[in-house]
């Protein structure tokens, strides 16, 4: 499902390039659920968003799918994220003027369906995540737990290849933390492919596997 | 296939922004507000503009050219010369009233001779027609009835001086002679005496002038002839002295202490381009008012009617030289419709292309001012346009939204700027000047505000669209 190959990419620090990520190869198989445990800036973000073709790599050869994300142009994956990928970010990333119907729709208005077809398409998924009758509420309305609900909500909708959380629990309370965890659990056994980053060993254990990343270095456990 | 975003559906998140950023659109529509409302009136104007000349003008007889002696002591050494050594009989045209004073303080032989043949009463000279350039050896004899008043030291154009111009010139169907001074007019239901401009006009000045009656009949030649104290009022005149044209009909004004029967009513003509305007005068026999009203030192004009509107120019020349011959040394203003009329449309076309690059300028800025509202609020918007990019929206997708954004707060804007035009022009009105909205005007005003909005919103929603989805999600 992932197949990434010396990976690199670093940060214009002045004159000099800083390097973040150091050669990572990287792989996961459909039905996976990865954790990549690292310490904070040691470059778990900056690995997701390549990995959720949302930023740009230096070097290295990365397949998502069989399609080579490394030479496909911003329109392609554009698509690629709208068709095959559910992005979970750290800090839930919803449109504030948008309510939460409105922002999980979003994925589905993008691929051209229509606001009505979208509405029913994502009513199971609302209902999954018990945001049913908070659906009319604007981001600001709800709580961080549903908030984070909200935004894997709007991961889900579009049916991706593969789900990526950015520190699904890091905003969380306790007790709401392990509820997004047993979600990703139950979506898991549901069949999905999990990729969630996490500083929490405690977190990391959930998953089926764990990776650690260290200063931009990548072992597997 | 790929996936892309349905119009329908990217105008329900347009609908969906503005609404919610009501207070934000009014800012941003401010400059395409004021753009629309100023480029509205402008045009309101310029057609106002355009519509007063085509109403000055459309009783005006295109083929009218008007003569008459503006000034004095005018002196043309071509015209002298001419006269001088063509014309053994230089003083001829001075018992038409020759400027004596104007030549003879020059001291040049011919105003001398006019002074001295001006002084003969009823001396008309007989002219040698060869003198007149292609007027052919005539020789003709003409008689001045009128010629014994032109010693004066004024030029005076007289009837003979029309009778001269329509023997003398090819292609005239017609020529009138009126003159207009200021009387005080009592009666009716005014309470003093108030100041008129009282015209004196031959029968035929109706006609020429398109002057229409509301009723009874203009003046005939009989009354003229036997200097009958009669009028002619003015629609305005007659509602200001009697109410009403039905009650000015028949009825008697004074005009300088003496009773005027008004035998006719004109109809309500409009502004004029040049001379009497209709509306305001009160007409009487030409020769009733130099009798009784301004004595006989008038300045008249003399009106020709071109037969056709294309041979003007030259009936023109043939008039001065006719004039020439007749007043050596004298010049005459002599100007035709169809030149006053072009004069005037194209200042008016001038005025309002200056006033369209007046609001030309102020849509730039506006068009500015949008673009930097747009820029704050693309900035603003970054994070959510991140988003919008890593859920899978295409650059494309938010290039169009961005863009309907812009031309929907212009299209607002326009809409307001029109309505506001609307509600200045009855301000711009009490300065009178003539407005005259359209709807072309309006569709125009509308049309420049949307594309200038949607023009300026381009660049910042350009920008927007291409940034890429971290770069988008991190900027705060
Ligand atoms: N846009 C950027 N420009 C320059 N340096 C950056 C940029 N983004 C990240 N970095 C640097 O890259 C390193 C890794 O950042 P990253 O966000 O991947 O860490 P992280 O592992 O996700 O940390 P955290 O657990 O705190 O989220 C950090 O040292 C950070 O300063
Ligand atoms: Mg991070």
């Amino acid at each position: 499902m992932i197949r990434m190959t010396g990976i690199n990419k670093g940060y214009m620090l002045g004159e000099e390039k800083l390097p973040i990520l150091k050669n990572i190869n990287f792989t996961v198989e459909k039905g996976e659920y990865v954790a990549i445990l690292g310490p904070s800036g040691s470059g778990k973000t900056t690995l997701m968003n390549i990995v959720g073709c949302m930023d740009e790599m230096d070097s290295g050869e990365y397949y998502l799918d069989g399609l080579a994300v490394h030479e496909t142009p911003q329109d392609g994956l554009t698509e690629i994220r709208n068709k095959k990928i559910g992005f979970i970010f750290q800090n839930y990333q919803l449109i504030p003027t948008y309510n939460i119907l409105q922002n999980i729709v979003m994925p589905l208005l993008a691929r051209g369906m229509t606001y009505g077809e979208a509405e029913a398409a994502c009513m199971n998924t609302i209902e999954l995540l018990g945001l049913t009758n908070r659906i009319s509420h604007k981001p600001g309305e709800l709580s961080g737990g549903q908030k984070q609900r909200v935004s894997i909500a709007r991961a889900l909708v579009g049916r991706p290849s593969i789900l990526l959380a950015d520190e699904p629990t890091g905003a969380l309370d306790q007790s709401s933390g392990k509820d997004v965890l047993r979600l990703f659990r139950e979506l898991n056994d549901m069949g999905h492919t999990i990729v969630m980053i996490t500083h929490d060993s405690q977190v990391a254990k959930s998953a089926g596997r764990i990776v650690r990343i260290v200063d931009g270095e990548l072992y597997e456990d | 296939m790929r996936g892309s975003m349905r119009i329908s559906e990217i105008f329900r998140l347009v609908y969906l922004n503005l609404s919610q950023n009501k207070f934000k659109v009014i800012l941003t529509s401010i400059g395409i507000v004021v753009g629309s409302a100023t480029i509205m009136l402008v045009l309101a104007i310029g057609m106002g503009g355009r519509a007063e000349v085509a109403e000055q003008f459309k009783n005006l007889n295109a083929g009218a050219i008007d003569i008459s002696y503006g000034g004095q002591g005018s002196f043309d050494m071509d015209s002298f010369m001419s006269g001088a050594m063509g014309n053994p009989f230089g003083g001829q045209g001075s018992s038409r009233g020759n400027s004596g004073r104007g030549n003879g303080s020059t001291g040049f032989p011919g105003g001398s001779a006019g002074g001295f043949s001006g002084g003969v009463p009823g001396n008309v000279g007989g002219f040698s027609g060869g003198t007149f350039p292609g007027g052919g050896s005539n020789g003709q004899q003409k008689s001045n009835p009128f010629g014994g008043r032109s010693s004066g030291d004024e030029v005076i154009l007289t009837t003979a001086d029309c009778e001269e111009l329509e023997l003398f010139v090819a292609g005239i169907t017609d020529t009138t002679i009126s003159y207009s001074s200021k009387a005080s007019l009592e009666g009716g239901e005014l309470e003093s005496a108030t100041s008129y401009t009282v015209a004196g006009v031959r029968s035929n000045y109706a006609g020429i002038s398109n002057l229409k009656m509301t009723i009874g009949n203009f003046l005939t030649d009989e009354q003229d002839e036997s200097k009958e104290k009669v009028c002619v009022l003015g629609m305005s005149v007659a509602r200001e002295i009697f109410g009403s044209a039905y009650a000015a009909y028949d009825g008697s004004v004074y005009i300088d202490g003496r009773p005027y029967v008004v035998t006719g009513v004109l109809a309500e003509m409009g502004t004029v381009a040049s001379g009497i305007s209709p509306d305001t005068a009160v007409f009487v026999p030409y020769e009733t008012g130099i009798k009784y009203v301004t004595g006989p030192s008038i300045s008249p004009t003399v009106t020709v009617i071109a037969a056709d509107v294309n041979s003007v120019d030259r009936v023109m020349a043939d008039v001065e030289t006719v004039l020439a011959d007749s007043y050596e040394g004298v010049t005459f203003n002599i100007s035709d419709a169809g030149t006053k009329m072009e004069a005037a449309s194209a200042s008016n076309e001038t005025l309002t292309w200056l006033l369209v690059s007046m609001s030309v300028i102020v849509f730039i800025v506006g068009g500015i001012g949008i673009m930097n509202v747009l820029f704050l609020s693309v900035k603003e918007r970054t994070n959510e346009i991140g988003i919008l990019k890593a859920v899978g929206c295409s650059r494309k997708d938010i290039l169009i939204e961005f863009l309907m954004e812009a031309s929907c707060i212009s299209f607002i804007g326009a809409v307001i700027g029109v309505l506001l035009a609307l509600a200045v022009t009855p301000l711009v009105e009490l300065f009178s000047v003539r407005v005259e909205l359209t709807v072309s005007g309006a569709l125009l005003s509308l049309l420049f505000g949307v594309v200038t909005g949607t023009l300026f919103g381009l660049q910042p929603a350009y920008r927007a669209s291409r940034l890429i989805p971290v770069v988008a999600l991190n900027q705060e």
